[in-house]
């Protein structure tokens, strides 16, 4: 996103402080990915639509406290969608859900496998998935945002509330390990 | 055992799952009701504190009142002890 684009969107943004109605541009341009973020981290339609909604009416009654901070008025909703699952994992005492789309790993695992050493076959895939289950719950969150959500670490930092450095750091330890469990390059792209 | 489970989806998620979610009208709904809610309970915390302090000061006021009294319901008696021979 551009400079330009995020203070336009700014613009909507001081707009929806005097009028709700809108908001209702922010709501059409982030709702589908909102809803996919909330899917992939509950693997169920329902509820994802359900937090998905309660996102928006935070958004809405918060709006008055949002402080522009250069980043996308995205990486906000990010961060209040963030809230509502670990609301709803605190309430449900349940395991936490992370659905990955198939297409998305073999995406991931192509862009790695940038020397072609190993060809990834169905089984190289659920080696991966095991993999990512064996890693620590905020790796996986900060890996989620950056390969399947396509954030960049200063919007990463925001959603998760820790520093730049941490989240890289995060980010190159997870890669690190996958680097050493497959046997791959991986990039490591800024 | 670890805390998350991981999930592989086969098929890619489409945009047209999202449609039935998609209301922007009740979402607004929502909000205003929410905000209606927050008024109200603003405006009783508000006549809550009112109250409380009003209480108060009519106790501290009454306390003082019946100290006052206490007070000058007290006389003083002066008493002689016998001297000595």
């Amino acid at each position: 996103m551009t400079e330009e684009e995020i203070l336009k969107e700014q613009e909507i943004v001081e707009r929806s402080k005097r009028n709700s109605r809108d908001f209702a541009e922010l709501y059409e341009k982030y709702f589908d990915r909102i809803y996919y973020y909330l899917l992939r981290q509950t693997d169920d339609e329902e509820i994802a639509g359900d937090l998905c909604s309660q996102t928006f009416v935070n958004a809405l009654n918060h709006l008055g406290k949002y402080e522009f901070r250069g980043l996308p008025f995205s990486a906000w909703l990010y961060k209040i969608a963030s809230n509502e699952v670990n609301k709803y994992y605190r309430k449900k005492k349940g395991k936490k859900i992370f659905s990955i789309e198939e297409i998305k790993v073999r995406e991931l695992v192509e862009r790695s496998n940038t020397d072609g050493q190993q060809d990834w076959d169905e089984e190289i895939i659920l080696r991966l998935i095991t993999y990512l289950k064996d890693l620590p719950i905020d790796m996986l969150h900060v890996l989620q945002l950056r390969y399947f959500e396509d954030k960049d670490f200063r919007e990463i930092a925001f959603i998760l509330e820790m520093t730049e450095s941490g989240a890289k750091m995060r980010t190159y330890r997870a890669l690190d390990m996958l680097r050493k469990n497959f046997n791959i390059k991986v990039k490591y792209h800024e | 055992m670890s805390k998350h489970e991981i999930r592989l989806r086969r098929q890619k998620i489409t945009a047209r799952g999202t449609e039935r979610f998609r209301n922007y009208g009740a979402v607004l709904e929502r909000h205003e009701k929410e905000k209606r809610i927050r008024k109200i309970l603003r405006v009783f915390t508000l006549l809550f504190i009112i109250l409380s302090v009003a209480m108060l000061i009519i106790i501290v006021i009454r306390m003082e009142r019946k100290a006052e009294k206490k007070a000058d319901s007290t006389y003083i008696v002066q008493t002689h002890l016998p001297q000595s021979a």
